[in-house]
């Protein structure tokens, strides 16, 4: 019993750590690209992990309470949280975690959780631009959540069930990848994920990072670092969510961020050629062809 | 002396004209003498209804000879409890108005005398089993009600009476045409005997008869379009002659109306369209109307209107159900509009225009009177668990034994405009900020003496309706019962 | 003596006992509250079972039992009921007509438990206006805008209860019974038109106190300005009564099974409700109007849930109703709280209390969490199991309109604790304290409460669970402490989601909080730089005007449909009327005249076809 308890902390603290590395070397590839892409040379892949070490020694002097101080603490809790239910391999050894209980409309709510933590920390800083972020994140997610929500009510109708294991299972056992059972539910996603990864053109918060980047500037030390974490980690818990739910999930680590940063690459290119959108550009964007593509997805796996 | 239903007239009527004469013994015998006989005639009532129950219909004939050659008396279960109804409310009005302002000089005269023929008149009208004495005591009745609505000697006062006079005699032009076309074709007068010829009766001649009563007792009853009276008459008439109005003089012609339809032609035995389509016209109009009144005697006097639409159309069922319906909306109304009337009456006292608006905040200054008024509003809207609530549910119950869906559902729109626009004056009593100085005059003892009994009664009423139903129930049973009626008072 | 009874007693004479109380002294009137408001609560959790009463009145059978479903619904009024009480001691202070307000308190709370005990019809609506006029007086408590906000609210009840009491008189004409139970048998056997005018008749009656679309333009001013302390039972258990007779009429008359259309539309109507009410409640700027739409979309939710009328969604259904209760109670007494302490309820100049009323603030951030449906409290299991059922039972579309109107809910939950709580600090509410002892023990323990029965919803899923086995009609209904389990098979245990997320928020709280060489300091919100600027004290840098304005921009063509607009035409088109009506009586004696003679005559030349006999 003990020796089960230790091997699920274990088991946690595994795919913590591994989410945590990848991420941030996602991170760090992205903003490599760009720079590419922009014709600058940028910083090294490994930039992140530097930054992150300079934010923890650094000290923090002042508070504005104790909600401010709890934020990021929310932000992480959302990032742990859903990753521990959420299938990093197909019968991983050490990543099955929670993911009997890996819900797919419980992880839909568990993932706004910290945003929403996080907000109640920025609302605290009396920053205006915070407040500001956020009901630009918020009101972006109203827009981000139809069709996304549509693309996953299309997949259960399809496999009946709602467990993202069993999504899986059911994936392997008809042969064929959801994103090509139903490819409209995958399109509806994909755009969904554009809003959901907020780069540009829908960095509408204000910089390219969670709702925590609004108000930096009152947020810093270990607080960025953790924020920083926490985005490292929620990137690759929404990265794989999607590679499970569409693409069959992944037989091995090799396979896992093959699939992951291509998906990745998706909206980051995107990203890069198009300018930013107004708040309610973005949710009008949302509520055109992705919905569309959302209902398609929906009747296709009814009918079909 | 043995106590007669025939006291209900023959004693007020003889003190109304001793008054004068008493008034120059002492000038407060003026108004302790109404007081006494109303009081003495209250005893009658409790007497004679539980002497009924035992024996049934109580008729008594007059000058010595039996209907239907002699003028008769027929106090019924249903004569009885209109009779008690219209006694017990004249005794509160007269407690009420006992130190009422013109009253207390040498006006009390006139009004305690006006008030006993009124109620002479209202009484006969129901007692008698005569068709032409009917008539008789309605112009009594009227007449004392033209002199009450110019009771107070302005100009919307006499005019107000001379409405009122007009189209009353109408009505007693209508009346009449139809008691001689009657009398030419059955050859009596006596209604028992009357109902038992009405076959006789040629069909063409029946339903221009029965037009002719309609219309005559229609205004009395206040159908529209036969009411253009009231609202003039309530709101100039003395604050406790609505009251009077309300519970006698309209019950009086309701009354007289049921019987010439259920008795002398027998309609009753399916339902009678017009009455019906009347009621709910007459409701739906005068509720309308009522809602956009300015001045609160006046939405009173539209309310009562809309409350007899109810009971003409509850008539017009023409079922037994229906009956009780009516005749439990009549017994409500009298109580429940008496209270609003007396109650309202102090609120407006001196004020001039009357005005709803006047009411702002009178909570604060008159709390008792407010409240009663308020729970009068509640009570006559029929929420549960008030005593209207009863009458209404049976009226609905009625109705829809008859199938008629439309008929409940145009009554109870109706009935929201009805409770809107007394929760307006609720909420202007208390929940709204005076805008000027309230004029108001605190009511004196007997006043709301008068006015917790009348609470009391509807209170009563609400928690224990089962103690009322009884009689209701017999009275219902009289109307519908035509035959028994005609070989009661036929003695056959 | 019986129970049901001792029950009812208590709330009528602590109705006039606290009316007369509060003639001689302030403080007999406090405890006789307490007192009668809590003693109910005692007796309905010891007693195991209620015995059934009956007797006569007026002609009709009067038969008083505990249903099981009724049960429910009874243990929130009694809860929320007292828990109102106790917070209106220190809530209404100083307040005027104190005697008044309490006995409208007694009374709608004593109608609730008749209604709730009713199985016949005259009891049920006898108590059913009773509630009515009894919430109306307090409603117009305030006296503002007595005559737009009362009569709206008294209007549609009225409508709602009489078209309620026209279906009962059908039913009596057709079954000879006023009986819930021989209705509910004899429902089949009607004709299929009466069957659908009585359910149209009911679920009209109940849509109005339950907020449904297009009966709830009452709601959100009459919620928003009862005194909060009333609101509390108001919105959150009042409502329930509506919600209680549509769970009936749906279920108990298979409306679902066998009306399958007509079920749909309420649940259609029900989704709408709650996704136009949503939106309203994010651009509202006053806390409480912000509430009151909330607890309309909330109700939509519910009534979806009954309508759908599904094993499941039906529990979704209930549950979500009590918990509404639980949670809508205790954010309304946060703003009377706020309301008190602050005095204004306004967003546009509220800021920044959390340091001054920080047990306030963690009762509404708990309520927040629950009424959002964020894991790990309650609503996101009333929610999940919505969801659930309704993919389960093909509801596709419905379910995104549900989801969407969930989600922005997340909107107007931020704006209310940010608007209240968060953002820079003012000197104008420098002065605010912490709200009184007798408010804040209400407060927390709907919070307790809250966090409670999000770990172990089955605390509430087993009298649902059991009521819809036994009464409902339902069968093997299956209910567990805290696993959830979805039509597919699929289950969550919340003391496992629980437990993870309690655990990973105090790893990383610990590490933030946790200060390391030298304890950072508190600096005031006012002390920051903006776009390199230092604030003067001055500046005013709180952003809370147009909060959502992107989002209403976004939206703009739903915020053009206003219902209030067509009912504002509506009711002037009516009001118009009436004047024509009243100038039928023109005053002048001539034209009466010509009435009587036109009457007469027009009767006369019709009269064969008149009076046909």
């Amino acid at each position: 019993m003990m020796g089960d308890i230790w091997m699920t902390l274990l088991g946690v603290l595994v795919t913590t750590l591994l989410a945590f590395v990848t991420g941030m070397f996602y991170m760090g590839a992205s903003r490599k690209i760009t720079a590419r892409v922009q014709n600058r040379v940028g910083p090294p892949i490994y930039q992140n992990f530097l930054d992150l070490i300079k934010l923890q020694a650094k000290d923090t002097a002042i508070h504005h309470g104790w909600m401010q101080l709890l934020g990021p603490a929310f932000l992480m809790v959302s990032a742990v949280g859903s990753l521990m239910f959420i299938p990093v391999l197909n019968k991983g050894l050490f990543f099955e975690n929670f993911t009997a209980d890996g819900d797919i409309i419980f992880l839909l709510y568990l993932m706004v959780f910290g945003s929403l933590g996080m907000a109640l920390g920025a609302g605290q800083t009396g920053n205006p631009n915070s407040a500001i972020g956020v009901t630009r994140g918020l009101t972006q997610m109203v827009g981000f959540e139809i069709p996304w929500v549509m693309a996953i009510v299309a997949l259960i109708l399809q496999y009946h069930t709602t467990n993202i294991a069993e999504i899986l299972e059911a994936q392997h056992r008809s042969g064929v990848w959801s994103m090509f059972a139903n490819p409209y539910a995958f399109i509806a996603a994909l755009l969904a994920a554009f809003g959901m990864f907020r780069y540009s053109p829908f960095d509408i918060v204000g910089a390219p990072a969670e709702l925590a980047s609004g108000p930096v500037s009152e947020n810093g030390g270990k607080f960025l670092g953790t924020m920083m974490s926490s985005h490292a980690v929620f990137a690759f818990v929404k990265l794989v969510l999607y590679v499970d739910l569409f693409m069959g999930g992944a037989d091995n680590l090799v396979e896992l961020v093959i699939k992951t940063f291509g998906l990745y690459l998706i909206p980051l290119t995107y990203g890069m050629v198009n300018p930013r959108y107004r708040t309610e550009q973005a949710v009008r964007y949302f509520y055109g062809w992705p919905t569309l593509f959302g209902i398609i997805a929906i009747l296709y796996a009814v009918f079909y | 002396m043995v106590i007669s239903p025939i006291h209900y007239v023959a004693i007020p009527l003889l003190v109304a004209f001793l008054i004068p004469l008493v008034a120059k013994i002492g000038k407060n015998w003026a108004r302790i003498l109404p007081g006494l006989t109303l009081a003495y005639l209250n005893f009658v009532s409790v007497y004679l209804m539980t002497k009924v129950q035992e024996t049934g219909i109580i008729s008594e004939s007059v000058g010595g000879w039996d209907a239907p050659v002699g003028i008769n008396l027929v106090f019924s279960p249903l004569s009885g409890l209109l009779v008690s109804l219209i006694t017990g409310i004249g005794f509160l009005v007269w407690l009420y108005s006992y130190q009422f302002k013109n009253v207390e000089k040498n006006e009390s005269q006139k009004y305690f005398t006006l008030l006993l023929m009124l109620i002479t008149g209202a009484n006969g009208v129901i007692l008698t089993g005569d068709i032409f004495n009917m008539f008789v005591f309605m112009e009594i009745t009227a007449i004392s009600a033209y002199a009450l609505t110019a009771f107070y000697r302005h100009r919307n006062g006499a005019e107000a009476a001379f409405k009122y006079l007009l189209i009353g005699s109408l009505a007693s032009t209508f009346m009449l045409l139809a008691i001689m076309l009657l009398y030419a074709q059955v050859g009596t007068l006596n209604m028992a005997d009357i109902a038992s010829k009405m076959d006789q009766v040629s069909s063409g001649m029946k339903v221009t008869i029965f037009i002719l009563f309609l219309t005559g007792f229609g205004i009395e009853a206040e159908m529209f379009p036969l009411n253009g009276w009231a609202p003039d008459a309530y709101t100039e008439a003395p604050g406790p002659i609505g009251a009077v109005f309300a519970s006698a003089v309209v019950k009086a012609g309701v009354y007289a109306m049921a019987r010439v339809v259920f008795t002398l032609f027998g309609y009753g035995d399916s339902p009678v369209e017009i009455l019906i389509i009347m009621g709910v016209i007459t409701m739906a109009i005068a509720e309308f109307s009522a809602f956009r009144q300015e001045k609160l005697k006046r939405m009173l006097a539209y309310s009562s209107i809309g409350q007899m639409g109810l009971v003409i159309a509850a008539f017009g069922l023409g079922t037994k159900a229906g009956v009780f319906a009516a005749l439990f909306i009549m017994v409500n109304h009298a109580l429940i509009k008496s209270l609003l009337f007396l109650s309202g009456t102090y609120m407006v006292y001196h004020s001039k225009e009357k005005l709803i608006a006047e009411l702002n905040g009178m909570a604060k200054e008159l709390p008792v009177t407010a409240a009663l008024f308020a729970f009068g509003a509640l009570a006559i809207a029929g929420f549960p668990p008030f005593s209207g609530f009863w009458s209404k549910v049976y009226f609905l119950i009625a109705a829809a034994d008859q199938k008629m869906v439309f008929l409940i559902i145009m009554v109870l729109l109706v009935t929201t405009v009805e409770v809107l626009y007394y929760f307006k004056v609720i909420n202007r009593m208390y929940f709204h900020k005076p805008e000027m100085e309230l004029e108001y005059r605190r009511p004196s003892t007997n006043a709301l003496i008068s006015m917790f009994v009348l609470t009391a009664v509807i209170l009563w009423i609400s928690f224990f309706p089962d103690t009322v139903m009884g009689y209701i129930d017999a009275a219902a049973n009289d109307l519908v019962n035509r035959a028994g009626y005609i070989n009661l008072v036929l003695n056959r | 003596m019986n129970s049901l009874v001792i029950m009812l007693l208590i709330y009528f004479a602590g109705a006039i006992l606290v009316y007369a109380a509060n003639k001689f002294s302030a403080v007999l009137r406090d405890v006789i509250v307490v007192l009668a408001g809590l003693l109910p609560v005692a007796l309905f959790f010891s007693i195991p079972a209620f015995e059934a009463f009956q007797f006569r009145i007026a002609g009709f059978d009067l038969f008083w039992d505990l249903g099981s479903l009724a049960y429910i619904f009874e243990a929130l009024v009694v809860v929320v009921g007292a828990a109102s009480l106790v917070y209106a001691i220190s809530y209404m202070k100083g307040k005027k007509n104190l005697g008044y307000f309490y006995m409208n308190f007694f009374l709608s709370l004593g109608s609730m438990t008749g209604i709730l005990m009713s199985q016949d019809l005259i009891s049920f609506f006898i108590f059913w206006e009773i509630m009515t006029w009894s919430s109306y007086f307090i409603v117009v408590f305030n006296g503002y805008k007595t005559n737009k906000i009362g009569l709206t609210y008294i209007f549609f009840s009225a409508l709602g209860a009489y078209a309620m009491l026209t279906a009962i008189v059908m039913i009596n004409t057709q079954t000879g019974s006023t009986m819930w139970n021989d209705f509910f048998i004899a429902f089949a056997g009607m004709s299929s038109h009466y069957q659908l005018l009585i359910s149209i008749l009911f679920i009209f009656g109940f849509g109005v106190k339950a907020a449904m679309m297009p009966l709830h333009i009452w709601a959100a001013d009459a919620y928003s300005h009862s005194p909060m302390a009333y609101t509390a039972t108001f919105s959150g258990v009042l409502s329930k009564m509506g919600v209680y007779g549509l769970a009936l009429v749906m279920i108990k008359l298979a409306l679902v099974s066998n009306h399958f259309v007509f079920s749909q539309v309420i649940a259609w109507l029900g989704a709408v409700t709650a996704a136009l009410a949503t939106i309203y409640a994010l651009i509202q700027k006053d806390i409480r109007k912000l509430l009151a739409y909330s607890s309309v979309a909330q109700l939509g939710y519910i009534i979806t849930g009954i309508a759908v009328g599904t094993a499941m969604s039906f529990m979704a259904g209930i549950y979500l109703a009590v918990l509404h209760g639980l949670f809508k109670a205790a954010l309304f007494m946060v703003a009377g709280a706020v309301e008190k302490q602050a005095g204004t309820t306004d967003m546009h100049k509220l800021r920044a209390l959390i340091r001054k009323m920080p047990l306030t603030f963690i009762t509404a951030m708990v309520a927040i969490i629950a009424l959002a449906g964020i894991p790990p409290l309650g609503g996101f299991v009333g929610k999940w199991m919505l969801y659930e059922s309704l993919i389960g039972s093909n509801h596709y579309f419905l379910v995104i309109v549900i989801f969407f109107s969930s989600t922005a809910a997340f909107l107007y939950a931020y704006r209310f604790l940010y608007g209240i709580f968060l953002g820079q600090e003012e000197e104008e509410f420098a002065h605010v304290k912490e709200a009184p002892l007798m408010m804040l023990i209400p407060m927390l323990f709907f919070t307790v409460l809250l966090i409670v029965t999000g770990t172990f919803p089955g605390i509430i899923l087993g009298p649902v669970a059991n009521a819809m086995n036994h009464g409902m009609g339902f069968r093997g209904v299956q209910w567990e402490m805290s696993v959830l389990t979805n039509v597919y098979g699929d289950s969550i245990h919340l003391s496992v989601i629980s437990t993870i997320v309690v655990v990973v928020f105090i790893v990383f709280a610990l590490f933030l909080i946790l200060k390391g060489r030298k304890g950072t300091r508190y600096v005031t919100t006012k002390d920051i730089a903006n776009s390199g600027e230092p604030v003067r004290p001055e500046d005013n840098y709180h952003f809370a005007l147009d909060f959502y304005k992107p989002f209403e921009r976004a939206m703009a063509p739903l915020y053009r449909f206003k219902m209030s607009e067509i009912y504002g035409n509506i009711s002037d088109g009516l009001v118009s009327f009436f004047q024509f009506t009243r100038r039928l009586y023109s005053g002048n004696g001539q034209t009466y005249v010509y009435y009587v003679l036109l009457f007469i005559v027009i009767l006369l030349v019709f009269s064969n076809q008149l009076i046909n006999r």
